[in-house]
């Protein structure tokens, strides 16, 4: 009688989440959604680059989640670069919006802007290599 | 509260402080303690924090205050805060390679982590920035795309240190190429090679440089 042999397989989660997701939920309720989910071992794929202090905040949640199991993240995204009067139009919005943010106190919620991002738990990514254009992901079960 | 953010925020703004706060940022490893040390040798004739090839040995701020830098028959007042390095993953494990033991390790991961929130702190109470990266290794990580963008939206100056340049592999051209909007000196903080430049820069760019 033949054993059946038992092949363990690799499973990898790769969750695509809509930048409208993610524009719907305001500042700390953001980053907890990316880092419950990352946490639990998914890799995130977002259409939609995080600003710059909203990725400061994301690294500095993370640092307050690292423990033996979970030794942090790795991200990366790349973003549309704007030119001309977009450029211009979103610098002014985002001066407003710091200076609203300055004066009440409250933080500020902006929308996510144009690009790509990929945060995934670092036990699994071993290595990003970034171009100014694209990125290639190295992970590893 | 509200008032005193405004205050707060025209103070910053105007830069009405006495000194420059002039915090030294990068990922781990890549020389912030050498540079501070080599920035208070010079200026002060003392280091200032312990330098280690394991990552994360500078896990608390360090500040050294009053030091007056002159370049060029220009003068300025620093106060050096020598940051722990930026990081989005502290893993106890890789402590271990060097030697150090389980229980030291996670005791150094835990407080590498406090010191990676500590520094972002920071971030909010600098007037110009020392963003250092290793020469020899590739710039474009997201921990300096990060930290750049955020001192950019806070409209914090920011100089470019390349260091490491007396190793052969080091390529400072590939720093200026991956930001080519930011003033850049390439130095050796270890050896102190062109290092009068970095401080030609830091009275060029600093706002209360007299």
């Amino acid at each position: 009688m033949k054993k059946k042999s038992k092949k363990s397989k690799i499973k990898l989660k790769i969750d695509f989440v809509s930048s409208v997701t993610l524009d719907s939920k305001t500042g700390k309720k953001r980053i907890n959604f990316i880092l419950n989910k990352v946490k639990d071992g998914s890799i995130l794929v977002v259409n939609g680059v995080l600003t710059p202090d909203e990725e400061m905040g994301l690294i500095r949640e993370t640092m307050q989640r690292v423990d033996d199991g979970f030794p942090g993240i790795e991200v990366c995204s790349l973003k549309k670069q704007l030119k001309g009067w977009g450029q211009l139009s979103e610098a002014l919005s985002d001066g407003r919006k710091r200076f609203w943010s300055g004066i009440t106190g409250n933080p500020p919620n902006p929308k996510l802007k144009t690009g790509i991002t990929l945060i995934g738990p670092a036990k699994i990514i071993k290595n990003i290599r970034k171009n100014p254009d694209s990125f290639s992901v190295l992970a590893e079960m | 509260m509200v008032f005193g953010r405004l205050v707060n925020w025209i103070r910053n703004f105007f830069r009405l402080r006495q000194d420059i706060s002039l915090g030294i940022y990068g990922c781990t490893n890549v020389g912030k303690t050498t540079l501070a040390n080599r920035i208070c040798m010079d200026w002060v004739g003392e280091e200032m924090g312990k330098v280690s090839r394991i990552p994360h040995e500078t896990r608390m701020v360090q500040k050294k205050e009053k030091l007056l830098i002159e370049s060029n028959g220009k003068k300025i007042n620093i106060n050096i805060l020598d940051m722990p390095g930026i990081a989005t993953k502290v893993d106890y494990r890789k402590f271990l390679k060097y030697g150090i033991k389980k229980k030291a390790a996670k005791a150094r991961a835990r407080e590498a982590t406090k010191g990676v929130v500590e520094a972002i702190k920071w971030l909010n109470n600098v007037d110009t920035v020392l963003a250092v990266m290793d020469a020899t290794k590739d710039p474009l990580t997201q921990v300096n795309i990060t930290l750049l963008g955020n001192l950019e939206a806070k409209g914090i100056p920011v100089i470019l240190v390349a260091n490491k340049i007396d190793l052969k592999r080091s390529k400072p051209q590939n720093i200026k190429e991956a930001f080519p909007q930011y003033p850049l000196v390439e130095i050796s903080a270890l050896k102190g090679k062109s290092i009068n430049n970095l401080y030609e820069a830091i009275i060029e760019h600093s706002r209360k440089a007299q």
